[in-house]
Order: structure tokens, then sequence, then C-alpha cells
């Protein structure tokens, strides 16, 4: 269906773009073929077929296997093709846009337990989970038990030092990815008793070194969405810890690294699920397109084109965002905590929202089992676990709270720190590496990203529309500067009140305000007619005020109707409708 | 916030001022009388525990006019240590 169609992408139009990275996309595509295509073994069918009886695609795995993919996980300094998060996740992303099972048990799992280990690793623990991923093997990442939810500071897996000096592990872990199959595993566990935030560290473990008389596996957990994923539990009795498991070799830095490390997969997970809302659109636009009704179809009514121009615009927003959010990583990564909690805490809902919408304007289409489009019941289910997996959206709120005040003070009214480069702004343009030793616990009170959205409103030569946006968000920045700054010493404690969790929302639309913006700004000349026009950036806008409450207007039809236009365009060429615009098979 | 800004800030201190300059803001924090805060104790035992700490950080640099490491909170768990680390910190600058 695709790779007849000559089109280039538009993020690298007439500039040179990152060649390598876009070669692995396109090579992948390749290898997934028409997901259409009704003999395809890793087609469309095939992927619904084996989301019935709960398992894997095992076609789908090994096709991953042949091309690769752990090698995108790992950096490149360690033998892998890891260069950067926006490479990281236009790879993933692709492999979300067939299945999201795939994405998140293939791969995302090995990623997570990945950068616990290449921010705070030695130098052997980091070769050795290296060539462990290289050689195609699975990685579990081992944080949670259903005592505790998302309070991990709570762990009740210990692993503290028996008679003879050796740690032993005692307790278990509940719902991870993988634990049965994985060859190594990050572990998060309990080294000292005492309450606090130094008790705590990862266990880098070769599944093989332990006795298996001291391991018992759980049955696996059944799921709503994501059926294939396989999450299992595991219970250790006075299992002998191998020495050098603790992560970079000293116990209590534990809940630091989980910290630093994980805001990188918290800007990875939403972006890489990008690709389900992308997948999400096209099947409701296919069966949209093919209803007839009223003597024409689902589409030429003009709320069903508005729904799905708003679902297009959802995805650009989300995409924006977590882009600039990525590629912050790279060039202010003492931030990349605050913009990972942003784009986590906000990103998950609005591509919730959408494929609900969307599922809407199907209507029985996706209810009925053996309907035209049974795979949107599926992307329906594997949406949710975005939304409280990995971080829930409330403890990505509490990580900013504490943070409100001070970068209230310091980054908003007294305007401290630099604005961000112009090419955080650009994606697809070449950045510095990754350096994971400069992600920091906190912001520091800096906010560059909001800076950036006031440089670029005073330098902006343009009137009309983007010039309303530009001071209507500058305007909000102010008043939530006002606000925050009046908040009493106990609202960002743990006794805060929904008004202050409210503000840090507000914070998060800020900050994809500016994103938005600001690419728009950065935009490369010479790209194509779409991203060249500012109806996107306007409709994308548009609905983050509507996410935000500040209205429950429909996208005005001078946005909807070019929105529509292009997403029919794209669907007939077999494009992306992200950033990317790139050819897909999906 | 203001009353927190306005404040000079002390060419030098001793422990006892941080600390009790300390046990207030933590005080505040949590929304106890300020007897109730005691500097032997780990502050999780007042739910001040992991990143909700980091905002007593924030203050401790506005107010000293200093910058610390956000893990200092968490490498001196209750006020009695904490202070004693402030110190240094707060003189050297
Ligand atoms: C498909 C799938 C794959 C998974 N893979 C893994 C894996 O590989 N490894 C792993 O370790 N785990 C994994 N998990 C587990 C997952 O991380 C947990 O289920 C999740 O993080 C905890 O969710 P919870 O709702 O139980 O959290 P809880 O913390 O129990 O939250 C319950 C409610 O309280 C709210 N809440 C939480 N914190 C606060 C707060 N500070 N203030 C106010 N309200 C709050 C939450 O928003 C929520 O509404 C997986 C789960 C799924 C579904």
């Amino acid at each position: 269906m695709t790779s007849a169609v000559p089109v280039s992408p538009a993020r690298t139009a007439g500039v040179a773009g990152d060649h390598v990275h876009d070669k692995h996309i396109s090579t992948l595509e390749e290898l997934f073929g028409d997901a259409g295509d009704p003999v395809n073994p890793v087609g469309r069918a095939e992927i619904v077929a084996a989301d019935e009886r709960g398992e894997m695609l095992a076609a789908g795995e090994d096709l991953l296997t042949g091309f690769g993919l752990n090698a995108h996980f790992v950096p490149e300094a360690l033998g892998g093709r890891f260069t950067g998060l926006e490479q990281l996740i236009g790879v993933m992303r692709a492999v979300y846009r067939r299945d999201p099972c795939l994405g998140l048990g293939y791969g995302a799992g090995s990623f997570m337990a990945g950068v616990n280990v290449w921010t705070a690793g030695t130098a052997a623990q980091q070769l050795r989970l290296a060539d462990r991923l290289l050689a195609g093997d699975r990685a579990a990442c081992a944080y949670h038990e259903l005592a505790h939810g998302n309070d991990f500071s709570r762990t009740g897996l210990t692993a503290l030092p028996g008679p003879d000096g050796r740690r032993r592990l005692n307790g278990r872990k509940e719902i991870v990815a993988n634990l049965r199959r994985a060859g190594s595993m990050v572990l998060f566990a309990r080294t000292n008793p005492a309450p606090g935030s130094r008790s705590h560290s990862q266990l880098l473990l070769d599944t093989d070194d332990l006795d298996p008389g001291s391991v018992r596996h759980l049955e696996r957990f059944g799921t709503v969405g994501m059926r294939g994923v396989q999450l299992g539990g595991i219970e250790f009795t006075d299992c002998a810890v191998p020495p050098g498991s603790v992560l970079g070799g000293t116990a209590g830095l534990g809940v630091e690294t989980a910290l630093r490390s994980f805001q990188l997969t918290r800007i990875a997970l939403p972006g890489m699920t990008v690709g389900l809302l992308d997948t999400a659109l096209r099947t409701a636009l296919r069966g949209a397109r093919s209803r007839p009704l009223y003597g024409g179809t689902v589409t030429d009514l003009p709320l069903s084109r508005s729904i799905l121009a708003e679902a297009f615009a959802d995805l650009l927003l989300a995409d924006t965002f977590t882009t600039v959010a990525a590629r912050s990583v790279h060039t202010a990564p003492a931030q990349a905590g605050v913009y990972a909690s942003a784009v986590k805490s906000f990103v998950p809902p609005v591509l919730m929202r959408a494929v609900y919408r969307l599922s809407e304007l199907l209507g029985s289409q996706f209810y009925l089992r053996a309907a035209e489009q049974p795979l949107f019941q599926k992307l329906l289910r594997d949406v949710q676990p975005s939304a409280f997996g990995h971080a829930s959206r409330v403890s990505c709120q509490s990580a900013l709270l504490p943070q409100l005040p001070l970068t209230a003070r310091r980054g908003w009214l007294a305007a401290e720190g630099a604005a961000l480069p112009a090419e955080t702004f650009r994606p697809g343009m070449p950045l510095p590496g990754v350096r994971f030793e400069d992600l920091a616990l906190t912001g520091g009170g800096r906010d560059p990203l909001s800076r950036s959205l006031v440089a670029g409103a005073a330098d902006a030569r343009e009137d009309g529309g983007i010039a309303a946006q530009a001071r209507f968000w500058c305007a909000e920045l102010d008043a939530l500067a006002a606000a925050a700054s009046g908040l009493g010493p106990g609202a960002a404690g743990p006794a805060a009140s929904p008004y202050a969790f409210g503000l840090t929302t507000r914070w998060a639309g800020v900050l994809a305000a500016s994103a938005c913006l600001n690419t728009w700004w950065h935009r490369p000349p010479g790209a194509d007619a779409f991203a060249d026009r500012p109806a996107g950036v306007l409709a994308a806008l548009h609905r983050l005020g509507t996410h935000l409450d500040h209205h429950r207007d429909p996208l005005p039809g001078a946005l909807a109707e070019p929105l529509y236009t292009e997403l029919v365009r794209r669907f007939d060429a077999g494009l992306t409708f992200d950033l990317d615009c790139r050819p897909t098979g999906a | 916030m203001s009353e927190l800004t306005a404040r000079p800030v002390p060419v030098s201190v001793s422990a006892d001022e941080v600390r009790e300059w300390l046990r207030d803001r933590v005080a505040a924090h949590t929304g106890r009388p300020v007897e109730e805060i005691r500097p032997d104790l780990p502050l999780t035992e007042y739910g001040l525990d992991s990143v909700y700490v980091l905002g007593l950080c924030a203050e401790i640099e506005d107010h000293y006019g200093i910058e610390v490491e956000p893990t200092v909170m968490w490498d001196n768990p209750a006020l009695d240590p904490l202070a004693e680390a402030l110190v240094p910190l707060i003189t050297a600058h």
C-alpha cells in the first residue's frame, strides 16, 4: 500500500537529516509490510488473533529480533544504536503503530531496565547488560509490588546482608513484564531497613545466577488490555545475591537512580504511544469513510470531520510536546526531570481521550467482535496503561509540585537562566549526545522551555493568530507565576490540595504551548505546504485549550477543514500523521 | 513566601540557629505546632519524604542564598545532622 509512494518525510525536507536513523525506521516499516494484507504474518489479522489468545505475536517478535530492536536500547558507546531519545521514539513508534503489545512487551521493558544501568551502573555492569541485550536477550525491570503501587520508596522486597555478610533477597515483585523469560533483571530492593530515600538499591541480576530453589515465579497476571504482554511475578526466599550485583557498587542510591534515569522513559513511553493513536486514527478514518450513511459516508458529516480533525490535532500536540521534551534531554539535561513529569502527566490523557472519541465515531463497528475494524477495540484497551503505568499522572504531578514555588520565584519572576538552544525545536536535526550523568533530581528552579516562550514571543514578527496565542500563553505564565508564588508553605507538601495539583497542570500547559509555538517559529525553510502554514500549530493550541478546560469549543472550520484535508491526503498516500509524516504500511 | 525572601542573608550562623529555622519551616510545611517537630527524628516521620522534602531544600536555598544538592536532604534525614551539614555551606558563602 505504501512502498511505492515517493514522498520524503516533511521533517527532513530540504535539509540534511539523520539518515541512518531514517533508514532504520524505513527498514522496520518494510519488514512489517502492509498491515492490511490478509496473508501478512505480521499483519492486522494476525495481531488481532494473537491478542485474542493473550499471546505475543511470535512472528512479530522474530521480526524484531531479526531487525535488532534491542540494539536501539543500548548506547552507541556500548556497541548499540541508541544515539538519542527522539530516534528511539521514532523506531518504537513504528512498532506501536503495528502492535502496542510488541512495543511494550518486546522492547520498552528492556529499555526501562537499561536506563537504570546506563545512568548508574559501573562500566562492567553496563558492558554486561549491553552484551546481553545485543545478543537478543530481554531484561525485566522489576520495581512494582502490589502492596505499594507508585510509592516505590515503601518497597518491601529486601536485599539485606545475611549472617555470612552476603546479601539475600526476601519478598516479591508483581506485574512485571517478561519476568519469567528475561535473562537479566534490574531489581529494585530495600538495602537498608531504615525509612528514607537512601535505603534502596537496584540490583542487576542474571537469572541463571540465582539458586532456583529460592526463587518462585507467580502465575501470570491477566489484564484488560496489552493482553499479549507477559506480566509475571516473582517471590524470593533467602536467595543469595551474587557479589557485584548492586548497581554502581554502592548501596543506597536506588531512589536517586530511579528518579534520574526514568526521566528518559517518562518522555519516551508517551512518545511511543503516539504511534498507537496514529493507527487508531487511520482505523477510524478507514471505518468512517467506508460506512455509508444518509446517502453519503460518515466522513461527509461535518461533525465527524471535526472529530477526526481534532484527533489529528491532538496527535500533533502530543508529538510536538514529547519531541521537544525528548530533544531537551540533550540540550538541558538538568531540567529533564521537570519536562518528563510534565509530559508523563499531560500527554497520556490526551492520547486516551482521542482514542475514546474515535471509538464514538466508529460506533458499533468498534464494539462488535466480528466487525470491520476489529483492531480498534484492542487499541482502545491497549492505550489505558499509558495513564497509570510507569508513574501515574498524580505521582508525576507530585514530583512537579515541590518544584513549583522555587520555579515561580527563580525561573519565572526573576527570569533566571537561559532559554533552550534553537536546535531543541528542530526535529530531526543533530544534537549533542545524552549525558546520563547530568540528569538531576530537580530543575533547580530553572525552566528554559518557559524562557523560550517569553523570548520567542518578544522576537516574533507575525501578527494574527500566532501572535495572539503567544500573548495568551505569556499571560498565562504570568498568572501561573503569581498563583504559584502565593502558595503557602504546606501547599506543596504531602497534604497538597487539589488546587495546588491543578497548578502543575497549568504548568504542563504552558510548557506544551511553548513547545508548539517554538517548533513553529523554528520550522525549517522549505518545509512542505502543511508544515509551512499555521493551521497545524493553531489547531494543536486550540486543542491544548480544550484539554486544560479553557473552553469547550469545537475546532473552528477554518482550522478543521485544512486539517481534515491533510489527514485524508496522508491517509491516501500512506503517510504517518505525526511530525515525521513518513511512509507507513500500518 | 515573601517573608522568606525578605529576610537578610546571615553572614555567619550556628547549627542551633539553622536547626530552629528548619524546625519552623517543617512545622509550616506539615501544618504541625513547632514543639512537635523533633530534630533527632527522620523527616519521614512527618510525611516529608522523597520528592516532598525537595520543596524544603528550595526554601533553604532561597533563605540562605546558597545552592545545595537536593540529596543533602536524603543524606541527613533528621534536622540535627541536616543543620550541621548546612552550616559550612552557609559560612563558605
Ligand atoms: C501492562 C503493564 C505492564 C507493567 N509492566 C511493569 C514492569 O515491567 N515493571 C514494573 O515494575 N511494573 C510494571 N507494571 C506495574 C505498574 O507500574 C503499576 O501497575 C503502576 O505503576 C501502579 O499503579 P497503581 O494504580 O497500582 O498505583 P497506586 O500508587 O496504588 O495508585 C492508586 C491511585 O492513587 C493515586 N495516587 C498515587 N500516588 C499518589 C500521590 N502521591 N498523591 C495522590 N494520589 C496518588 C493514583 O493516581 C491512583 O489513582 C505494569 C503494569 C501494566 C498494566
